[in-house]
């Protein structure tokens, strides 16, 4: 059957308005054989084995957005948890090895390198030691690394005493950054249940299961879904809403799905997962808060923005679902806030509030995503707001995370400008009580009882 | 398993002027340079060493062997690539002449057209085929070049993209 006319316009119409493009093409490579006694060697293989696998990278996904007419607006690459990579050097300071990951990044023109990583969910090893120290100036010297941690997960619990130390290292990250708003704290991020294939930073890795090289595609679309909305009735009911939404992901995710086949087939390697997430940009339209208000609160964050998130979480799920077979990653939606004008602007008004906002994680694809706080957060609330972000995803089953930024010198309702994708932020107060017992006692907060599933 | 990396480390143990690589290890810059100061010329099973094409590894042979199988929505072209063209613009005499022509130096023979105007604008919507050696980059070059600012934009997509959004 011929396309109809309204097919072909309503594809343009996607692209050329309403801002469809592949949010990233990213590239997983397996890091374990380039584990060396010596931590020089294991930098020089680092640097050269991305560099070998990468080098065509750009070119190919730019020859499929050129080929198939759909901006590929990031190239990226994910690699396995340096701190497993840096073990065998028994070296302290890991800084050596995110040095050799941004030069990579810079030779094979990525705009992002996901995985000076270490999963802690249990426990240290002497590596994630290491690693945990040399985040704040590995991030502070780098232009493109980006850091995840794994503080715990529904079979191990919280590592409590992990979730302290990330929340110093934020503290560090932050001061070190000073002069740029924070900005080290956008590039690091920590995980509850992470997801081993990951496309998106700053949370992108490639876990222990993934093979030696892997082509994962994040789409985007939060205009779509916008716009379709926006022509529905607003007398429609919400099964016409979540029917609307589900369309809209099937055809944004069909488009993941032929850019991945496409950029696996040329880069010879494996087509890993399409991971169907509404990202938003601060781009007008791009925004997923507009979203929500279409759905029907009268501001992002008033009473019914946690029901609004659910639905769409769920009909984005649904229709990406039935698109591909190779659904993965967080799949769902962001709300980060900086990088969303409608979130930016809804934490203007008043409407949307930090703790509104830690609700709206529990159903959304993520958590907590750039949110700025005042520069003199003390320790113990942000060890509170991540543990609470650690403890909804592991009551739930589900993947949640924080990447929070202190921003040196500002205080609440003040505004921080990061540029470019990182947006605006409004800096969020956290309220004047803290968790200081909770802090100091560390320790682990036991898997419940659902993990308890053999 | 063949080894791995060459690193600045190993050309330093290296004994001899010569060191003999297997065919898939990768040598490091740095080490090309310790090589070269240090006069150690490096071999391959074929001569003097060339980075070797990246090994994507065991699962890579399985996917390029079972991509080209995986379901895709039919396709309405038999042999040749589909292009869906269209054309929006300042309506004037010509312009679907101006197209037809540049589709048909390109080597893409219509297969649906179809036009509407309303007041003085048109928008073009035609599918065709490439034949031949005709590439979809020349095809897209030549388009592209047509029209400018206050006359017409000329746009062409891969039919593949319409097949996977709009059909099952």
């Amino acid at each position: 059957m011929p396309f109809t006319d309204q097919e072909i316009l309503e594809t343009l119409r996607m692209v050329e308005l309403e801002t469809l493009d592949v949010r990233t093409t990213t590239l997983g490579i397996d890091l374990f054989d380039c584990a060396d006694p010596d931590l020089e060697s294991t930098a020089e293989k680092i640097y050269t084995k991305v560099v070998h696998h990468a080098r065509n990278l750009v070119e190919v996904a730019d020859s499929i957005a050129a080929d198939y007419g759909i901006p590929i607006v990031n190239k990226r690459i994910a690699v396995t948890p340096i701190s497993m990579i840096g073990a065998a050097s028994g070296s302290s300071d890991l800084v050596p090895l995110a040095r050799a990951l941004d030069a990579a990044a810079k030779e094979v023109g990525v705009d992002f390198i996901g995985g000076f990583s270490a999963y802690v969910h249990k426990g240290f090893t002497r590596a994630d030691d290491a690693l945990f120290n040399s985040i704040p100036q590995a991030l502070a010297e780098t232009d493109h690394v980006c850091a995840s941690l794994s503080l715990g997960t529904t079979r191990a619990g919280i590592n409590m005493d992990a979730v302290v130390r990330f929340s110093g290292m934020v503290l560090e990250s932050a001061r070190l950054t000073a002069d740029r708003g924070g900005l080290g704290c956008a590039k690091l991020v920590c995980f509850m249940n992470p997801v081993e294939d990951n496309p998106f930073v700053a949370g992108a890795h490639i876990g222990i299961g993934e093979p030696e090289t892997v082509i994962n595609v994040g789409v985007s679309g939060p205009g779509v879904v916008r716009s379709a909305l926006a022509r529905l009735d607003p007398d429609a009911d919400l099964l016409a809403v979540s029917e609307t939404i589900k369309r809209m992901a099937f055809k944004v995710t069909r488009v993941g799905e032929l850019v991945g086949r496409e950029a696996a087939r040329r880069l010879g390697t494996m087509f890993g997962i399409v991971d169907v997430s509404l990202a938003p940009t601060p781009a007008e339209g791009d925004s997923v808060s507009d979203i929500l208000e279409l759905i029907g609160v009268d501001r992002t964050g008033a009473p019914g923005t946690t029901a609004a998130v659910a639905l769409l979480t769920d009909a984005v799920k649904k229709g990406g679902a039935m698109a591909s077979s190779s659904v993965g990653g967080l799949s769902g939606a962001f709300i980060p806030v900086s990088e969303d004008q409608g979130m930016i602007n809804a934490v203007r008004d008043g409407s949307l509030s930090l703790a509104k906002l830690e609700a709206m994680t529990t159903v959304c694809s993520v958590g907590l995503d750039m949110v700025a706080v005042p520069g003199d957060t003390p320790a113990d609330v942000l060890t509170g707001i991540v543990a609470d972000e650690m403890a909804i995803g592991m009551v739930n089953n589900k993947t949640t995370a924080v990447r929070i930024i202190p921003v040196p010198g500002k205080g609440p309702g003040e505004t921080v400008e990061w540029g470019g994708l990182l947006g605006t932020a409004i800096v969020q107060d956290p309220g004047r009580f803290g968790a200081k017992v909770l802090h100091n006692r560390g320790g682990r907060i036991p898997a419940p009882i659902q993990s308890y599933r053999n | 398993m063949a080894r791995r990396f060459i690193t600045v480390e190993d050309i330093h143990r290296a004994n001899g002027a010569e060191l003999v690589l297997d065919a898939e290890t990768v040598v490091t810059p740095q080490a090309l340079e310790a090589a070269r100061a240090a006069g150690i010329v490096l071999r391959g099973p074929n001569g003097n060493y060339a980075e070797p094409a990246p090994d994507r590894g065991p699962d890579a042979g399985n996917v390029q062997r079972h991509l080209p199988h995986m379901p895709e929505p039919p396709s309405e072209f038999s042999g040749g690539t589909g292009v869906v063209v269209t054309a929006v613009g300042r309506n004037r005499p010509g312009i679907l002449a101006q197209i037809t022509a540049a589709l048909s130096q390109g080597g893409a023979s219509v297969i649906d057209i179809s036009q509407k105007t309303v007041d003085d604008w048109f928008h073009l919507v035609l599918t065709v085929e490439l034949l031949g050696d005709a590439t979809f980059e020349s095809l897209s070059q030549r388009l592209s070049a047509l029209g400018g600012e206050d006359d017409f934009v000329v746009r062409a997509m891969h039919e593949r993209v319409f097949r996977f959004m709009h059909r099952v």
